[in-house]
């Protein structure tokens, strides 16, 4: 967007558009950039819906809606843990199996991840219960 | 002050237990809440600020990352519907 703007500018400057030109030729740019950055900001919650139906217990429904900003914040969390801390964290997941680390859990790396969560919808649907996970 | 900062003010709470013929609608003042805890917490802060020497972790990050956790909860949606039992927390 940035380079769009300066070559408006420079063809401003270079005498090629008048000023009425550039204004209508950046109101445009800003008008074709506003869907992309409302789809960035479109991921605020993380849902869980529950349709279950147990014999016993009859049917139950489930509707949790988690701020995604609580994920954000989570990640800062992770800032404050002492070092030696981290390390033991580290080594308790790689005993579990799980190689992650969590110094590489950053707010920039968060922000990818939930801009891919875009995208994620997990349904699990069994005899007794419908489990439905995505992102609004 | 940013609403990112500010933890949950209110919370509107529904409950209807099975049998009830109506169901209850509560609005908690959570606000009243902080209020309270504020004086607590500038209580304990030498305790906090000498066990942030002791286990070598920055103080001011950690109060405001927890207080971030806890503006995070904001717009937190809760909703169990159960046979004629229902339960809806949402935290504003």
């Amino acid at each position: 967007m940035h380079d769009n703007r300066r070559q408006i500018l420079e063809m401003l400057a270079q005498g090629k558009i008048n000023s009425d030109e550039a204004e209508r030729l950046i109101a445009a740019l800003e008008r074709s950039d506003m869907p992309a950055l409302r789809d960035t900001s479109a991921v605020k919650y993380l849902r869980v819906l529950v349709d279950a139906n147990d014999e016993q217990e009859g049917p139950t429904k489930v509707n949790v809606r988690v701020p995604m900003q609580l994920l954000r914040a989570g990640v800062r969390l992770t800032g404050v843990i002492p070092d030696r801390a981290r390390e033991q964290v580290n080594e308790a997941l790689r005993k579990e199996g799980i190689s992650f680390d969590i110094n590489k859990l950053t707010p920039d790396n968060l922000e990818d991840m939930i801009e891919q969560l875009r995208d994620l919808s997990v349904d699990v649907d069994n005899e007794r219960a419908k489990v439905r996970v995505f992102c609004e | 002050m940013p609403q990112e900062i500010l933890p949950p003010l209110s919370a509107s709470v529904r409950v209807k237990p099975a049998g009830w013929r109506f169901g209850l609608r509560l609005w908690l003042p959570l606000f009243l809440l902080w209020l309270l805890l504020i004086p607590l917490l500038i209580l304990a802060l030498p305790l906090l600020f000498v066990g942030s020497l002791i286990f070598r972790f920055n103080l001011w990050r950690s109060l405001r990352a927890a207080n971030g956790v806890l503006a995070a909860t904001r717009g937190s949606q809760v909703e169990v519907d159960k046979r004629n039992t229902r339960v809806f927390i949402k935290l504003h």
